[in-house]
């Protein structure tokens, strides 16, 4: 059964992009039975479209780089089930789309392919997570700077500079991020997971998370391989803010060499100084 | 910033930030308006846009190059900084 969602395209109207939004926004209503938002409307009278906005999930349609379908949802504090961003389409996609402000037959093809792609596609089937090699109590230290409060593990984690973090058991290790960084991005909207299977050096990104204040890439803090995400964050990526340590984790990987890595990362006491540090710089 | 370091060496000792692609950059500003750390100058004269603070850019990010629609902006490569940084680390600097 294809999920019905509504459905936010960008209005661009000065590139071949946004035209394309909104016939794969047509093509995707049409296939499943979705509704459109007008990103024009929405932007003048919001209460307008809040009844749609609590019954079915978000699908956002961005043309280009500059996101401005996601910027009106993050404004709007809208929480978005599923992302689709025209340019990157355009440069995987077999079918490239004709110069020019009117969708040609190859754009319009283009646009119903991604549609189907969207209409198609079924959630990944969950993958074991290892969460019994996760569940051991995690005790925190906190220091408090002006109106903030931040927490740190006091052992048993490892951090980047990146504040990103790693918690190891055996050859498995869970990233996330800190405490740091969610109250620092406020609440989260979005959560682009990587992909299962795939390998990761030592400071690649590892996933993405949005929030109605800015965006981030994941650098992980360690090499491996992907072998599980965090589904539950895909649904509701505010778990990060609520516990960003624990029920928080981004991604399950199988280490490559911790040794090696472990050199370049931050013990729990190492990190808490230099939260500290950045607290005091920037707020 | 006093002490200003990454991963134990000196900021400026790294060369980690933006380039821009000038026969490709349309002058949106998309990546001034979003980068946080003032690594980018929007600028009355020519370039408009220039890289003003390249050591206020955080190690590893690269998120500005995703708002760019043309491309124009590309990063030094990963393994090589963090050779880099290696390097430095074990040197004492």
């Amino acid at each position: 059964m294809p999920k019905k969602y509504a459905i936010l395209p960008c209005n661009g109207l000065d590139k071949a992009q946004g035209p394309l939004s909104r016939e794969v926004a047509l093509a995707v209503a049409e296939e499943t039975g979705g509704e459109i938002i007008c990103p024009v409307l929405l932007n003048n009278s919001s209460p307008r479209y809040e009844k749609l906005l609590g019954e079915l999930p978000l699908l956002v349609i961005d043309g280009c780089g500059t996101k401005c379908a996601s910027k009106l949802a993050a404004n709007l504090n809208l929480k978005v089930d599923r992302k689709v961003l025209i340019a990157d389409e355009m440069k995987t996609s077999v079918l490239k789309p004709e110069e020019g402000l009117s969708p040609g037959p190859v754009g319009l093809e283009f646009a119903r392919a991604v549609a189907t792609l969207i209409s198609e596609d079924m959630p990944e089937e969950a993958v074991e997570d290892a969460t019994s090699l996760f569940s051991a109590p995690v005790s925190y230290a906190t220091f408090t700077h002006e109106k903030y409060i931040f927490r740190v593990p006091q052992d048993g984690f490892f951090f980047n500079e990146n504040d990103c973090w790693v918690r190891v058991s055996g050859n498995r290790a869970r990233v996330g991020v800190s405490d740091y960084v969610q109250q620092n991005l406020t609440d989260m909207t979005y959560f682009e997971p990587p992909k299962v299977g795939q390998a990761v050096e030592q400071f690649d990104e590892i996933g993405t998370i949005e929030s109605v204040k800015s965006s981030m890439d994941l650098i992980s803090p360690v090499g491996g391989m992907v072998v599980a995400i965090n589904n539950a964050l895909i649904a509701n990526p505010e778990i990060i803010n609520e516990d960003p340590y624990e029920n928080g984790w981004v991604a399950e990987l199988e280490l490559t060499d911790l040794e090696s890595d472990r050199e370049l990362l931050l013990d729990c006491p190492a990190y808490l100084e230099l939260v500290k540090k950045k607290a005091a710089e920037t707020h | 910033m006093a002490d200003d370091t990454f991963m134990g060496v000196k900021r400026e000792l790294i060369d980690w930030y933006p380039t821009i692609d000038y026969s490709k950059c349309n002058f949106c500003m998309e990546c001034d308006k979003f980068c946080p750390h003032k690594v980018f100058e929007h600028r009355d004269g020519d370039p408009k846009l220039v890289v003003a603070n390249p050591n206020n850019c955080v190690v590893f990010c690269r998120a500005c190059a995703k708002t760019c629609d043309p491309d124009a902006i590309t990063f030094p490569s990963k393994p090589e900084t963090i050779a880099a940084i290696k390097k430095i680390r074990e040197e004492g600097g």
